[in-house]
């Protein structure tokens, strides 16, 4: 295992008690509902663990990157959906600590702490793995902002009650045209609009946001005018992370359960054959090669040093191996995987490719650094070892 | 005329696409959503022949084989493969009687078997790690008017549905999977009982339940006796897996030509993101895996068509797929992004569908076995 502090390894034993005790046991529920349930919200309000991210000097958690880490693989070990829900939230705060004022964090985070969820608003239909390609707009008028357009597949969309929304003050700018604004819930032009039906974390909220002339006050705009996809960037180099940890807690639970499926199958003291007993130990080297690389990007970034690259190899590599052990899991429980709730990780993992950025895109951000030129040259020494 | 297959085999092949395209495209989506099984559609593939595709012309078949058969199941999943699978089991009941029965049953239960009249299941797998051994096996014991048979057979497709079935039970306890027999038992039968549905991933529409027997009483002519249980069982499995190849490479080729379509539509940095290198592999990539499956899994076909060993083939098409066959819709999906992920566009359900063709059947490391202990031999 690796090295966790006293302290961080009580808020991981705290956050798999939590999750057995309120996600698990809910988990192919609301899988089957395809729906949302805010009883998660009542019951995580006690803990807290929605302000996980919020500052303590604003009455949350404070918890550091790699702490933060830690909890959201418990809960992508319950349920990825539950597990959406928290990192979605946790990443509308990104943006907030990211660019806002003390004002603005004090605003946003106050109903955080109350046990309330965000949500950020970024993508639209035009405007996917080319996030600058939005088309909502806000224009300003006197001391305010109207806005209008719309957002799709925002998690938390109907339920979070504070938003951060992305939007051209610019258009002629293009990407440089890009603001972002703090957006209440009940701002009157500012509805939901189609809630999706999703392949896998059906527990999560997803839906469209819809804006008609929604006035805004200019308070409300995030850093300055034009720094919304430097905001964006960030708050996603923030948040990829969090994805690679929903992916691990997926991975993790894929090879549990079928140690769990062996143990019944292989009663006593038979053991599997090698073919099995070396896919086993595969999975293992897989997700504590995963494991280490999050908890090297978080070390990064807890120690104030850059982690862009680390962000996006760990969002992938994490997120494929998800994807592999999960299949893999259905495969080795056969029928008992395909008729119950492990085919859900599978359904659950195939997100984690896609969202905050598809791994399409991350190889992109880590191909560049790697063929980035102008490095120093190094000295070739020769001779004598 | 194709390289690959005759005339014959590939007007059979399209006239199998047409068909899909216009009964099977319409209702696929609705029969995700509702898992009904749909009864009428069984009439109609009676009505194509596919019921009886391969078997013998004196008993009502098309007697068309197996290569025929597995381009009927492709071309069928390409549209449905929910449905391709109920007819992927019938033929597994149909396969064991016209193999391993007597005259006298094959009089009995060929002819209704491809003329639509029955529908077959093949009932083997149990909740135990091997059949014969857990709490709940299904054993055969010997009764005055035939044979009693006790205990519960799990994850049986068409099971419901199916008007007779091929069931494996143990005839000894004490010898385990070694002294299983095959036994044809009606639906109807006196103390058989269907479980609940299962809640499966994908391939809605295919009932998967429990057969419980709660003392069966079958005559001695319901008996299999042209083989010991365990061969009719391998090689009847191995039938199954090259079918589900051909449905998984149906439901590959459906998701990469919807993927490619998608990729010329939908645009990202100013151009289609088929123009994107990336996006070009993955589609590359998934066309390659299906190609060559479908490849090997004709050549099985072809195999079992001249009466040759098939099994060795089967498997590795079967180890091919268990690599690379829900790779094709891992990467599809992606091709499609969030767009890809919803449940209102095919995708996701071809996804859930590969899951159930790819990944069930057969313990994990079975391709392996059989390939290995040939080389070994």
């Amino acid at each position: 295992m690796s090295i966790l502090t006293a302290e961080q390894k009580q808020i991981q034993a705290d956050a798999a008690a939590f999750v057995a005790k309120e996600v698990i046991p809910f988990a192919s529920q609301y899988d089957k509902t395809g729906e949302f349930h805010p009883y998660l919200l009542d019951a995580a309000r006690e803990s807290r663990i929605f302000a996980m991210a919020v500052p303590k000097e604003y009455g949350g958690l404070g918890y550091d990157a790699l702490t933060q880490a830690v909890v959201l693989e418990a809960w992508g070990y319950g349920c990825a959906g539950m597990g959406t829900t928290l990192a979605a939230s946790v990443l509308s705060m990104d943006s907030v600590l990211v660019a806002g004022t003390e004002a603005q964090k004090k605003a946003y985070f106050e109903p955080m702490v109350r046990g309330e969820i965000g949500s950020f608003g970024l993508t639209e239909p035009s405007a996917g793995s080319d996030a600058g390609n939005g088309k909502s707009t806000a224009v300003k008028v006197g001391d305010e902002y109207i806005l209008n357009g719309s957002k799709c597949w925002i998690t938390n969309g109907g339920y979070a009650s504070v938003y951060v929304i992305y939007a051209l003050t610019d258009p002629a700018a293009g990407m440089k045209g890009i603001s972002a604004f703090i957006v209440e819930k009940g701002t009157p032009g500012f509805s939901i609009g189609t809630v999706d039906h999703k392949l896998g974390i059906r527990s999560s909220n997803t839906v469209e946001l819809l804006f008609k002339d929604v006035h805004l006050p200019a308070a409300n705009l995030l850093g300055k005018e034009g720094e919304g996809m430097k905001i964006a960037m960030k708050t996603l180099d923030m948040a990829r992370p969090a994805i690679a940890s929903l992916s691990l807690g997926l991975a993790q639970r894929a090879l549990d359960e079928c140690v769990k499926h062996l143990q019944q199958q292989y009663p006593d003291k038979a053991q599997p054959g090698q073919t099995l007993q070396f896919k086993l130990a595969d999975m293992k080297i897989e997700i504590e090669a995963a494991r280490q690389l999050l908890y090297h990007a978080m070390n990064l970034r807890d120690a104030g040093l850059p982690y862009s690259v680390e962000s996006a190899m760990t969002k992938t590599f994490s997120s494929d191996v998800a994807m592999k052990l999960t299949t893999q899991a259905v495969q080795l429980m056969g029928s008992y995987g395909y008729t119950s709730g492990i085919s859900k990780l599978m359904r659950d993992a195939k997100i984690m490719q896609i969202y905050e950025g598809t791994n399409q895109i991350q190889r992109l951000v880590i191909s560049r650094a790697v063929l980035a030129p102008a490095r120093p040259a190094v000295a070739v020494q020769k001779g004598g070892n | 005329m194709s390289i690959l297959l005759t005339e014959e085999q590939e007007l059979i092949g399209q006239s199998a696409r047409d068909f899909a395209k216009e009964n099977l495209d319409p209702i696929a989506q609705d029969l995700d959503h509702t898992g009904q099984f749909p009864a009428a559609m069984v009439k109609q593939l009676a009505a194509q022949d596919f019921l009886g595709l391969f078997l013998p012309g004196e008993y009502g078949g098309a007697e068309a084989g197996f290569v025929s058969l597995v381009e009927v199941v492709e071309n069928l999943s390409r549209s449905c493969a929910a449905v391709a699978s109920i007819l992927v089991n019938h033929s597994l009941a149909a396969y064991a009687i016209q193999r391993w029965g007597d005259a006298a049953q094959k009089q009995a239960f060929l002819p209704a078997l491809a003329a639509g009249g029955t529908l077959g299941g093949f009932a083997v797998f149990e909740h135990g790690p091997t059949p014969g051994v857990g709490p709940d096996a299904l054993i055969a014991t010997r009764h005055p008017a035939g044979w009693a048979l006790k205990g519960t057979k799990a994850f049986v497709r068409n099971a419901g549905a199916a008007d007779v079935y091929v069931v494996l039970a143990c005839t000894d306890p004490a010898a385990g999977a070694k002294s299983q027999a095959a036994f044809i038992v009606g639906a109807k039968a006196i103390g058989l009982t269907v479980g609940p549905l299962a809640e499966t991933m994908g391939l809605k529409g295919c009932p998967v339940a429990d057969l419980v027997f709660d003392d069966v009483v079958v005559a001695d002519s319901a008996l299999l006796a042209g083989a010991d249980g365990q061969t009719l069982t391998t090689e009847t499995l191995a039938l199954a897996s090259l079918m589900e190849a051909a449905q998984t490479v149906g439901i590959g080729q459906a998701a990469v030509e919807h993927a490619a379509a998608y990729s010329k539509t939908r645009v990202q940095f100013g151009r289609p993101i088929a123009s994107l290198q990336a996006i070009q592999t993955l589609l590359a990539e998934t066309a390659a895996d299906c190609h060559l499956a479908r490849l090997g899994l004709r050549c099985a076909a072809k195999l079992m068509d001249d009466g040759q060993p098939f099994m060795v083939e089967t498997a590795m098409v079967k180890q091919f797929l268990a690599r690379f066959g829900a790779k094709m819709l891992i990467d599809t999906v992606q091709v499609e992004g969030g767009f890809g992920y919803s449940e209102f566009m095919p995708l996701p359900r071809l996804f859930r569908d590969i899951a159930g063709t790819t990944l069930l059947d057969a313990p994990a490391d079975y391709p392996e076995k059989t390939i290995a202990a040939a080389l070994l031999a």
